[in-house]
């Protein structure tokens, strides 16, 4: 059975550009972190097998969990965090690499797409399970296809 | 003499640049002092030079600010000999230095290196290292529920094998100072060594080695107002004698061939290459600095900032603070009831209030007290009430927002 953290609405109803409107209209720091809390609310969180070892990205500040599998040649990601900042912040992976082909997922410049929408800082935040770390993972599952 | 904070705060240029900053992370680093950064400009202004082998004028002007520095930490901590005073990056190097040096040459199988489940990740892993290596075991003192070494635990591990003794003076994650006095008289009186890992004192109170009766005292510059990548080995003079080079390289060595190379006198035996010299200098400044204040009154100070915000959190719900022995250094880690650390620490950071979270390079101790992380406000001289006000009203409104 796959699980219903699976059911979220990032990269399938909401997109890149629905997602760049919310972020961009924040537009002070303390509003973009009340942002990122109300995203982490509509990402369904793992249970409480699923937050076990093998889907842990290591990290000292926060812990994230994240699931793949692949379904007719497009890559699922589920993803969860104890923080809500940083669960807000994988429904912004979430939207760039959940359901998307291999070659979608290669091609996509997320260190750019984070500039753009001032979020930068997060690439390296929170040593060893930065955005950037999480990223090159589901990138690498996109690579073995 | 009574304090002027806001003038003491005015010489560290860093807050002119950002006015409305709460730094609230000293305990990982502090900021500098004009002073530091006077001494380390002018030293490359007017003396810059490579130490101890020049035949020129500037070599010596150089050596003899390098060798004053030393002096100058020697008699800061009141080391009996400026000679016991080795060099480092930073404590971290010092207790590696003392791990490789001492302990390859004085642990053997069956030998034990106690250390406290308060340790940082500094005083664990090299000791693990070398045990790895010379068949020593390293076991952990265990800590009580309120952050207090388990004492009884202590004296039953305290054997004839234990060979070393490596502990925190005050804990980097929670505050607790341990009562190293004591704890030092009972392991010489076991025939063990004793290192204490000061990082997380020097820069709030005196530190008095021959007091204390430390083998091993080691810490850092930058937590002491001091500039990175400079810190200090204390080893009573009689050790550094037996210890072998943990380095190779230039400045070390006596004589130099193949057939074997005889290895120069301490310290200058344990400090291969060239030093941090001008950090050596920036130090020596940040104790000039500290000692032009008064010590006592900025302890004091430390001391009232840390009860008004234990005041102000009593009045804030679902907060708990983790570890509360009644001496700690000037720090508190705090957990939510509702909220993430890390989320925490967001929401502040847009208030412009500087904190860390995390486990703080001390998980035993995080899971020994059943916490994944916590959030840290640490003080130093310059904060201020405000600080303490600012950090509280900031607090009470991130909990409601994260309600």
């Amino acid at each position: 059975m796959i699980s219903p953290a699976f059911q979220h609405p990032f990269g399938s109803t909401i997109d890149r550009t629905a997602l760049s409107a919310r972020l961009d209209a924040a537009n002070s720091w303390e509003a973009k972190n009340r942002l990122l809390v109300q995203l982490a609310r509509e990402l369904p969180g793992f249970s409480d097998t699923e937050r076990n070892e093998e889907h842990r990205v290591s990290g000292c500040e926060s812990t994230v969990w994240v699931m793949t599998y692949w379904h007719d040649g497009r890559l699922q990601v589920a993803a969860d965090s104890d923080s809500r900042v940083i669960k807000g912040l994988l429904t912004l992976l979430l939207t760039a690499y959940h359901d998307q082909a291999p070659d979608a997922i290669r091609q996509f410049d997320l260190e750019g797409w984070l500039a753009k929408l001032g979020l930068t800082r997060f690439l390296s935040a929170s040593r060893g399970n930065g955005l950037r770390a999480i990223a090159r993972k589901i990138v690498a599952a996109a690579s073995d296809k | 003499m009574s304090l002027d904070i806001s003038a003491l705060r005015a010489e560290f240029p860093l807050f002119g640049h950002y006015p409305d900053l709460v730094y609230l992370d000293n305990a990982a680093t502090t900021q500098k002092p004009r002073a530091v950064l006077d001494a380390e400009r002018a030293f490359y202004e007017t003396s810059n030079a490579n130490v101890h082998r020049g035949p020129h004028r500037l070599s010596i002007k150089a050596t003899e600010a390098f060798e004053a520095a030393r002096a100058k930490v020697a008699r800061f901590i009141n080391a009996e000999r400026d000679d016991e005073i080795v060099f480092t990056r930073g404590t971290t190097e010092a207790i590696n230095l003392v791990a490789y040096s001492w302990g390859a040459a004085n642990l053997k199988p069956g030998d034990e290196v106690l250390v406290t489940a308060l340790e940082h990740h500094a005083n664990i892993v090299p000791w693990q290292l070398i045990a790895r290596q010379t068949g020593a075991t390293v076991r952990a003192i265990p800590v009580l529920a309120d952050g207090s070494l388990d004492r009884t635990a202590f004296l039953s591990l305290l054997q004839p094998q234990v060979k070393l003794v490596a502990i925190t003076h005050a804990s980097n994650a929670i505050g607790t100072r341990l009562p190293v006095l004591e704890l030092t008289a009972a392991a010489h009186v076991a025939g063990a060594r004793v290192l204490i890992d000061g990082a997380q004192v020097i820069a709030h109170e005196s530190v008095d080695v021959q007091a204390l009766g430390a083998d091993f005292y080691v810490f850092s510059g930058h937590k002491m107002y001091g500039p990175t990548g400079i810190g200090v080995l204390y080893a009573k003079a009689e050790l550094l004698a037996g210890m072998p080079p943990w380095q190779g390289g230039g400045e070390m060595i006596d004589r130099v061939s193949f057939d074997g190379t005889t290895f120069a006198e301490p310290p200058a035996r344990f400090e291969a290459g060239t030093p941090a010299i001008a950090q050596a200098v920036g130090l020596a400044a940040a104790i000039d600095w500290l000692n032009t204040h008064d010590r006592a009154g900025l302890r004091q100070h430390e001391a009232h900032l840390c009860a008004l915000l234990d005041a102000g959190l009593r009045k804030i719900a679902g907060v708990k603070v983790i570890g509360n022995t009644a001496d700690r250094a000037p720090l508190r880690s705090l957990v939510f009831e509702h909220a993430h650390p890390f989320d925490v620490a967001q929401f502040l950071d847009a208030r412009d209030i500087a904190v860390r979270v995390g486990r703080h390079c001390a998980e035993p101790l995080l899971e020994s007290l059943g916490v994944t992380g916590t959030l840290r406000v640490s003080f130093a001289a310059y904060n201020t009430v405000r600080d303490v006000e600012r950090f509280l009203a900031a607090l009470a409104e991130t909990l409601d927002d994260l309600a």
